[in-house]
């Protein structure tokens, strides 16, 4: 055994039976133990038991470096990290194999399993000879919050984060706070066979957001940027200018004298806003905003009728789009859903039958703000004119409801509602997953319908009924109610003549094929990830599952973390989910966020650059990393900005003297790891840390396979793999290398994304005949089984050249 | 789902139908009329023979031999340098496409098939697992087509505008590998593409679109009260819809309503004003190609001359 490693040793996880079925530990601790490396195993060594046996080893063997073979990094690194400082150790001087996603869970033959896990063993302690310590850099958190979206999850986390004393800004797209819960009239309730007002839930908290000197609220503002890195991060928002000033008192005389009706995309597209108007009655804040769109002033037609009739003179056609910067120390994402659009199945009609319209649709009908001012009419019959603008457009009296019940709109006395649409649909345009929301949507309008109007016939066509928990008492109720349940996914929604419509389904019950005549056929439109959330997660640069959502670091212990320190997320960005369900997750965010900033001061990675001073001739070609983290201190000396570097690695390529080495992936570090890893015939990976080592993690979660001769090593990115290396790994007998990088998906990878294509091509030409033996693949996280089989096809080309 | 930019253009092999090649032979020559002027590298292979489907759903051969057929055109299509293996019939698409994934995947099989290859002394049929690829080397002619839809546009010669057309997509090409298709599967839109291409006003929706043409092969022949019903339900709603143009992609589909069309207007006693082509015939129309050299109208049972004079064409 190597000097360097004679207070090394191995810890080997069972994972219980996740890795200890698959891999032959005890073949591992013989072999290893021959060689003279300790190696102790435990059931769980991620638990309070398994941490103690790590540090009563250390210190009973006086360890000073030591490998643990357990679940990717990415789940327990921290965790055993500080469970080896705990015990007195750097760190930097813990080195993990992934014996679970990167071997266990992939390879069933459980020889080739044991073998595979061996030599990334080995190629670990190799690595501990060439470990060094890292000291710790540090920097004060910023105690301030930036909540993203002011729907029920932004305002939740926004008064929570400010109770506890963090000084929080809520930033806001629309022109008002309130969300979606605005909009749906009612919620249910899980303990309760009653609906409650939504609103008379959330106005308050959106009064107590502009109420709490905690909060600073900016609506109509989008973010455009963040930089900097956990806990001070800098945020530049595009503040739209409304054109009507603060001291707006909200009277609405404005809106009354504006010839300009627009689109209310609040109303879902009804026409029956002006276009200076608030969203809703109750809207936070309390003042005007013109639709720059629309406004005839603002497109050069001379107007000004609003200005006319302000007392306060608050109508400003001069307002200017503002740029304002933040630095905060934690962020909460909480930018929502919307309803999928229903029109991408066209069987049912939706957009182009009048009388088909979605579950959001129907909640605003019953809404008492809503266009038809919770008359519930077929849309076919309305015409909706001026005198029926919504209270938001501040025409709206006691007078326009008059209207309704004279004209002579036909109420819808056969009602349907058809489930899943868009969930649960494994077809091409549709999503695999329950909405969850849904069925409860459905019982409750099923339910305010039949209060109001009990001659009404409902049927609910589902696929399952979903009503989990307390729900199911209210499930009951409306079953009672009289409400109808087919259960089958309807094939076709038919048009008569008269705008009546058919559902055409088999009821899979009976298995009979029904023919349902309806008034009115309502589309329960799966929940997806808003605009906002995938634009918001892009910005952000974190990571989001495959249908959009933001992800969570772990869906039972981390639940509101993002892939990135110091960035929450909560509510429907997250996952589908109700507002019950909502509202808790928004505490736990504020939580989250609290505690993060309450960290203060934070250890931030240290694996970045370090620069060899001896080596360094000031070239100043490091001066060209694409994040600007270098420059030229007075005394002229090379510094780089640890809260600026991504640790790419692009300066280790562009420093021709080797000055330039990223701590904990040193040349020397690699090679070694190389080395111990890299057997006759072997598909060697390099794998970027960031998205493309989620995704090899992902092929294990996923319960895919490939052979045990890939092996895989992680870099920051290729940037740090030079030729040199790549001879080193042929020479061990590598048949093949692969790049495996993240895609040009997020702000950051964008920039390295291309620099990685050309070292690769620039590395394929250098390394001469080998070249044709080096590969790149991009990896997305939803193509784990594309990269599996890219794994597979290499590895067997590998196979038949050997 | 397929990506319209994996559609490829050369070594395609022009599968030959036997339902267009005894009922619409206009098809195949529209189609090779296109493909010419197209650019795309395509080849004819006598050595072909019939895919079986028509046997096959009839229960007239059974999936060992079918198998069987599919493993020794597969080996045609190989050896003539043409793999990517495009057909004129969604179900010879279908078949072929089904044939391989048994080939690759179903190891008893493909040594049974190999088996009688070997005893008959036939052992350049010989298929090896993943010879071909189901995703990569089958084609249906119209996908070709819409990949082409651009240079469509451009050598339009003929333009369709105010033309009402309705699209019958088949159901063996969207039904039977339904992840493995261009587009919704549940919203087919192949056909509308095309037809718009070439100026005509495909009808967005219509009253039991997918429903079925009606065939169902041996129903035609046993059930033939129930299958001539599903044909006559969706003409009527193509009636109501004011559909003047049928556009299909299936031959099978072609026959059940150009053939049936004037037996269901006597049986019931209705009328319908609607002709029907392929979408390779319309392209080729609308290329310029002449009806009856090229497109082969003269085949067909409801007559077209109606249509054709008062758009101009004849």
């Amino acid at each position: 055994m190597n000097a360097a490693l004679d207070k090394a040793a191995v810890f080997i996880c069972h994972c219980s039976g996740n890795i200890s079925e698959r891999i032959d530990i005890n073949f591992i601790k013989k072999t290893l133990k021959a060689e003279g490396v300790p190696v102790f195993d435990y059931e769980y060594l991620c638990s309070r038991e398994g941490q103690t046996l790590i540090k009563n080893k250390i210190s009973e063997r006086n360890l000073d470096r030591i490998v643990i073979g357990s679940c990717t990094p990415s789940k327990h690194g921290a965790l055993f990290k500080k469970c080896i400082q705990e015990a007195g150790l750097n760190r930097a001087m813990l080195e993990i194999a992934n014996l679970r996603e990167h071997c266990a869970w992939v390879h069933p033959d459980r020889a080739g399993a044991t073998e595979k896990a061996l030599s990334l063993l080995r190629g670990k302690l190799r690595r501990l000879e060439n470990l060094e310590p890292l000291e710790e850099i540090k920097v004060n958190i910023v105690p301030q919050a930036l909540v993203i979206g002011g729907g029920i999850a932004g305002i939740t986390a926004a008064v929570n984060l400010a109770d506890n004393g963090i000084s929080t800004c809520l930033v806001e797209k629309d022109s008002s706070i309130g969300g979606n819960m605005a909009k749906i009239g009612k919620v249910f309730s899980p303990d309760k066979l009653a609906e409650e007002c939504a609103m008379c839930s959330l106005s308050p908290l959106m009064n107590e957001v502009a109420a709490n000197p905690n909060i600073t609220l900016l609506t109509w503002t989008e973010v455009e940027r963040l930089s900097g890195s956990a806990g001070n991060f800098t945020v530049r928002l595009r503040k739209k200018p409304r054109y009507v000033r603060d001291n707006c008192t909200g009277c609405g005389r404005c809106s009354m004298v504006c010839p300009v009706l627009v689109e209310n995309e609040f109303n879902c597209g009804h026409t029956d806003k002006k276009a200076i108007s608030l969203r809703f009655s109750q809207s936070v804040p309390k003042t005007y905003c013109i639709d720059p769109d629309h406004c005839l002033q603002l497109n050069g037609e001379a107007c000004g009728k609003c200005a006319e009739a302000c007392k306060s003179g608050a109508i400003d056609f001069s307002q200017k789009e503002e740029i304002i910067e933040l630095n905060v120390g934690a962020v909460i994402v909480a930018t929502g859903f919307e309803e999928y659009d229903a029109s991408q199945k066209p069987q049912y009609g939706y957009g182009i039958f009048k009388n088909v319209i979605t579950q959001m649709e129907l909640a605003r009908m019953l809404g008492i703000n809503g266009p038809t001012k919770g008359e519930l009419l077929r849309p076919s019959d309305s015409s909706l004119d001026s005198r029926t603008v919504s209270s938001t457009g501040t025409c709206g009296n006691e007078s326009s409801y008059e209207d309704f019940s004279d004209n002579d709109s036909e109420r819808p006395e056969k009602i349907v509602m058809i489930q899943c649409v868009g969930s649960r649909d494994e077809k091409e345009g549709g999503n695999r997953y329950c909405s969850r929301y849904c069925c409860m949507a459905a019982l409750k309008h099923s339910n305010l319908i039949k209060k109001k109007y009990p001659g009404t016939e409902i049927t609910i066509c589902y696929v399952d009924l979903r009503a989990l928990g307390f729900y199911e008492n209210y499930y009951r109720a409306v079953q009672d109610a009289g409400v109808k349940f087919v259960r089958g996914r309807p094939a076709e929604v038919v048009e008569k003549p008269d705008k009546s419509l058919v559902v055409r389904l088999e009821d899979t019950l009976t298995q009979t094929i029904k023919e349902l005549p309806a008034d009115l056929v309502v589309l329960s439109a799966a929940m997806i990830p808003s605009r906002g959330t995938r634009k918001i997660a892009s910005i952000l640069n974190i990571s989001q599952d495959e249908s959009g959502f933001i992800k969570e670091r772990h869906s039972k212990l981390k639940p509101v973390d993002s892939s990135l320190d110091g960035i929450f997320v909560c509510g429907t960005a997250q996952s589908p989910k109700d507002v019950t369900d909502t509202i808790s997750q928004a505490g736990l965010a504020a939580v989250r966020g609290r505690a993060f900033i309450a960290d203060s001061p934070k250890a931030l990675v240290n694996e970045i650059p370090t620069i060899n001073p001896l080596l360094c001739t000031q070239c100043q070609e490091c001066l060209r990393c694409p994040f600007e983290a270098f420059s030229l201190s007075e005394s002229g000396k090379i510094t780089v900005d640890p809260l600026v570097c991504t640790g790419c690695g692009y300066c280790t390529e562009l420093c021709q003297n080797g000055a330039i080495q990223i701590a904990s992936f040193t040349k020397s570090q690699l090679k070694a790891e190389i080395e111990g890893v890299v057997k006759e015939g072997d598909l060697l990976g390099f794998v970027n840390s960031g998205v493309a080592s989620l995704t090899c993690d992902n092929i294990g979660n996923n319960a895919l396979s490939y052979p045990s001769n890939v092996k895989l090593i992680k870099v920051p990115t290729n940037l740090v793999v030079d030729k040199d290396l790549l001879l080193q790994a042929f020479k061990c007998g590598a048949s093949a290398v692969l790049f495996i990088e993240d895609p040009p998906d997020s702000p950051r990878a964008e920039i390295i994304y291309p620099l990685t294509v050309r070292h690769f091509e620039k590395l394929k030409k250098e390394i001469g005949d080998s070249g044709s033996k080096l590969y790149f693949k991009k990896a997305y996280v939803p193509n784990t089984k594309g990269l599996a089989g890219t794994f597979t096809s290499l590895a067997r080309e590998g196979e038949m050249i050997k | 789902m397929k990506a319209i930019e994996s559609i490829p253009d050369s070594q395609l092999l022009l599968f030959k139908s036997c339902m267009v090649g005894q009922e619409y032979p206009g098809v195949e020559t529209s189609t090779r009329y296109v493909f010419d002027r197209l650019g795309v590298d395509y080849c004819i292979n006598d050595k072909q023979s019939c895919c079986t489907g028509i046997g096959h759903y009839t229960d007239v051969f059974e999936g060992l031999t079918t198998t069987a057929i599919a493993a020794r055109n597969f080996a045609v299509a190989r050896s003539c340098g043409y793999p990517n293996i495009t057909c004129l019939c969604s179900t010879c698409y279908a078949i072929n496409k089904e044939a391989c994934e048994v080939l690759n995947t179903n190891t008893e099989i493909r040594e049974k098939v190999n088996s009688i290859f070997r005893e008959q002394g036939l052992e350049n049929l010989v298929y090896e697992k993943d010879d071909m690829n189901p995703r990569t080397n089958f084609y249906h002619a119209v996908e070709i087509l819409l990949s082409k839809v651009n240079e469509i546009q451009k050598q339009k010669k003929f333009d369709f505008s105010g033309v009402k057309a309705a699209a019958h997509h088949a159901c063996h090409y969207y039904k039977v590998k339904y992840l493995d298709v261009l587009g919704n599967p549940e919203n087919p839109q192949l056909i509308d593409t095309i037809a718009a291409a070439c100026g005509a006003e495909p009808v967005r929706w219509y009253e039991d679109r997918t429903l079925t043409c009606g065939m169902g092969f041996s129903q035609l022949h046993l059930n033939k009260d129930t299958s001539l019903q599903v044909t006559k339900t969706k003409l009527d709603s193509l009636q109501k819809a004011g559909v003047e143009l049928m556009i299909h992609m299936c031959p099978n589909c072609h026959i059940q309503y150009d053939r049936y069309q004037p037996v269901i207007e006597e049986e019931f006693d209705v009328k319908y004003d609607m002709v029907h082509m392929n979408i390779a015939q319309f392209v080729a129309l609308s290329m310029g190609a002449h009806p009856y050299k090229v497109c082969g109208f003269q085949t067909h049972s409801v007559p077209l001359e109606e249509f054709l004079e008062k758009k101009g064409i004849v």
